[in-house]
């Protein structure tokens, strides 16, 4: 009898959190859904209403419009390496770094952590026009280097990744040294393989924020050929693009976006293993 | 024999290609840097002019024109800017090494460039070229003169108008039998005048953007203070007369408006358009650059805006007076541009003055007297119901940092009516907050 109720509540319990899951689900599904809608419309229309879920009047001229430029490529290019040149480059630095402080003994390591530590308290805008004027004294404006170089030093990525190996058992590490491997080898061979789904955390986190970047390449790259897909969108939006070409804005936010949701799709799975196991520290 | 004969061959040939090289070389590009949107798939290769509508499809069609029919070889490229990060872009150019030949420009942020000398003097060039200076009005030739040295291309001129919705206004007894509305010439009528439309129409009398950061209700209350002949910065930059009785007689009839609910204090920039167009209000604040389209989506017939008026802002107070800001052309300095890039880019300036009228088409108000007067100009749809706009209309002096006054006027001047700040108190941060950049400029 007492199982039976235990049974029913836990029963009425999961009923009533997929219930909260669902709801909040389409809480968050409705803006895009709403974004997806006003992408179908006619900008005409939409200066006189954006109400409705639904795109009727139906129109694919925003997509169109969108997708005959020339210019569309390009930006796509610029984004995809800056993206993913950045994205290597931080899983590249924040693991060595993360397993260099969470494993080794080296001179100045305290205060090379504070250092580290220090960088998580400055914000980017603080640094925005030093970090400018060093460019330009170097002629590297206008270049994928100084579109990802000052993304590269990046605080979390080596805490996430310093935390993760952490929680590796020392006996791991132990057990490959009696076989005479090397740091290096342990590194490369047992640590990285096991911290695949926190680099695939990061390395996602990383490419998100490096193909949504606007304000960096909006001041670095500054010549129309060297536009990533964010400044190329915002650029060709008229003055008062959220009256009389709403229907393109979206086209263009929906456009922007799809990379990433791909992206997410593929390796939900990873980001899924890798927040869990945030969490579950 | 045969050897200097290849060598002779070889010699002219690469003679000839040198010269077509060089040739190649010498038709001059000009970067043109503009905001204005992207219209290349609409307009990329069309050069008819009466074709284009809108900013973007007339700046690029001009465009177009002036490639194909420039007799100096001269091709102006463009890139387009996102309009709300512009300035950030074009001010980057200058340390990242592609200064732009031509770009735009607000009148209200040339002080910006022009004393940092970062701009070309244009009023000689001006002289050679046959623009004759004397033909702009006067407000736009001295939004666009720094220094006594002229600075930029004065283009238009755009100011804030009442657009107006005839069929409400005539439901609410408030159109005169020649079909103008009746618009009020005092506070007072302001307040009765929107109670009476309230009264027989159950909509606002007015709307206009008030939640975002356009700050439009500030330009109004720019509007009323010279209207009472105060200048809300002193020609010098030096003071604010913003916290003075002019100024709270200013900001208790823009509080009154809402708080006797004659406008939705809920509505931002796209909103309080939706307002307008689908026939929720009765006047609609905003500049001369919504003109066009509002008369087409009042004409397309699906709008609830059938019968679409326009109007100068009515004088309430002692003089006319409107709140107005120009479009320019400029030539920033770049010392490594070439002689025939320069020349190009002042050719391109020519024909852009050449072609005002057809700019005007937009809705902006033209800058040149004989274009303002031409029968071609009068005859475009609603110009003469605000023919005296440019005589009205007035900016804030050419000081550095005009856009950050602004912009300091626009969080408190808001508080107003998003929280129910009383409007003393409202001015007393307003003044506070000018001054801070005032300051600045010292």
């Amino acid at each position: 009898m007492a199982s039976a109720r235990t049974s029913g509540l836990r029963r009425a319990t999961d009923i009533l959190i997929l219930a909260a899951t669902v709801a909040f689900a389409i809480l968050w599904l409705l803006p895009i859904a709403w974004v997806v809608a006003m992408s179908l419309k006619p900008n005409a229309d939409l200066m006189r209403s954006t109400a409705g879920f639904l795109p009727i009047p139906f129109t694919i001229e925003n997509y169109t419009n969108l997708l005959g430029r020339e210019t569309v490529p390009r930006w796509l290019m610029h984004s995809l390496i800056v993206s993913v040149a950045m994205t290597l480059a931080v899983l590249i630095v924040s693991s060595t770094a993360g397993y260099a402080f969470a494993r080794l003994e080296f001179p100045f390591k305290r205060t090379l952590f504070l250092i580290m530590a220090a960088g998580l308290m400055v914000p980017e805008q603080a640094v925005f026009i030093p970090l400018h004027t060093m460019f330009s004294d170097w002629g590297l404006h206008n270049t994928h280097f100084a579109l990802v170089m000052p993304r590269v030093a990046v605080p979390i990525g080596v805490f996430l990744m310093m935390q993760f190996f952490r929680s590796v058992p020392m006996e791991l590490e132990e057990a490959a040294a009696i076989d005479y491997a090397s740091r290096l080898t342990i590194f490369l061979k047992i640590m990285l393989p096991l911290s695949i789904p926190a680099l695939t955390t990061l390395g996602l986190f990383t490419f998100i924020h490096a193909w949504n970047d606007f304000l960096w390449p909006l001041v670095s790259a500054t010549r129309a050929d060297m536009y990533t897909v964010t400044l190329g969108l915002a650029s060709i939006q008229s003055n008062f693009a959220f009256t009389e070409g709403l229907g393109a804005v979206m086209a263009s936010a929906v456009f922007a976006s799809l990379p990433i949701v791909l992206l997410f799709l593929i390796f939900q799975r990873f980001i899924v293993a890798g927040v869990a196991m945030s969490a579950g520290k | 024999m045969q050897d200097l004969r290849t060598f002779r061959r070889l010699a002219v040939a690469t003679a000839l290609v040198t010269t077509m090289w060089t040739g190649a070389a010498n038709a001059a590009e000009v970067s043109f840097f503009r905001f204005f949107g992207d219209c290349q798939n609409e307009y990329g290769n069309v050069t008819d002019i009466a074709k284009a509508n809108g900013e973007c499809g007339i700046i690029t069609v001009l465009t177009n024109k002036f490639n194909a029919e420039n007799t100096i070889g001269a091709k102006v490229v463009t890139q387009t800017v996102d309009w709300g990060a512009y300035y950030d872009q074009l001010t980057a150019t200058y340390s990242t090494g592609n200064i732009p030949d031509v770009a735009v420009m607000h009148a209200s942020v040339m002080p910006n460039f022009s004393n940092r000398d970062l701009l070309t003097p244009l009023g000689k060039p001006f002289a050679e070229l046959g623009i004759d200076t004397s033909d702009f009005v006067p407000a736009a030739l001295k939004n666009a003169s720094s220094k006594d040295e002229i600075h930029a291309l004065p283009y238009d001129l755009h100011a804030l108008l009442f657009h107006v919705n005839i069929d409400l206004m005539k439901q609410a007894g408030l159109v005169n039998a020649d079909g103008t509305p009746i618009l009020p010439k005092s506070p007072e009528e302001l307040l009765e005048q929107g109670k009476k439309f309230k009264e027989a129409t159950g909509k606002n009398y007015i709307a206009v953007e008030s939640q975002s950061s356009e700050g439009m209700m500030v330009r109004l209350f720019d509007s009323f203070m010279w209207q009472q002949g105060v200048d809300v910065i002193s020609a010098d930059g030096k003071t604010a007369s913003i916290n003075t009785p002019e100024g709270l007689n200013a900001a208790k009839l823009i509080s009154s408006i809402y708080s006797d609910g004659l406008a939705n204090a809920g509505l931002d920039y796209p909103g309080a358009e939706q307002a307008f167009l689908n026939g929720d209000a009765g006047i609609l604040i905003n500049g001369t650059w919504g003109v066009d389209n509002y008369n087409a989506q009042a004409a397309g017939g699906k709008a609830g805006l059938k019968n679409y008026g326009v109007a100068n802002v009515p004088q309430i107070f002692a003089k006319p007076a409107v709140w107005a800001d120009s479009h320019m052309w400029v030539v920033p300095k770049d010392d490594s541009r070439s002689p025939e890039e320069t020349q190009a880019a002042l050719a391109f300036l020519k024909f852009l003055n050449d072609n005002n009228f057809q700019w005007s088409r937009t809705g902006h108000l033209s800058v040149r007297k004989s274009v303002l007067e031409s029968p071609e100009f009068k005859a475009l749809p609603h110009r003469a119901e605000f023919a005296d706009t440019s005589k009205d209309a007035t900016a804030l002096p050419a000081i550095q940092n005009q856009r950050a006054v602004y912009n300091a006027m626009i969080t408190d001047f808001n508080a107003m009516w998003l929280t129910q700040t009383d409007p003393q108190a409202a001015l007393d941060a307003m003044q506070a907050g000018v001054e801070r950049v005032l300051r600045r400029n010292r």
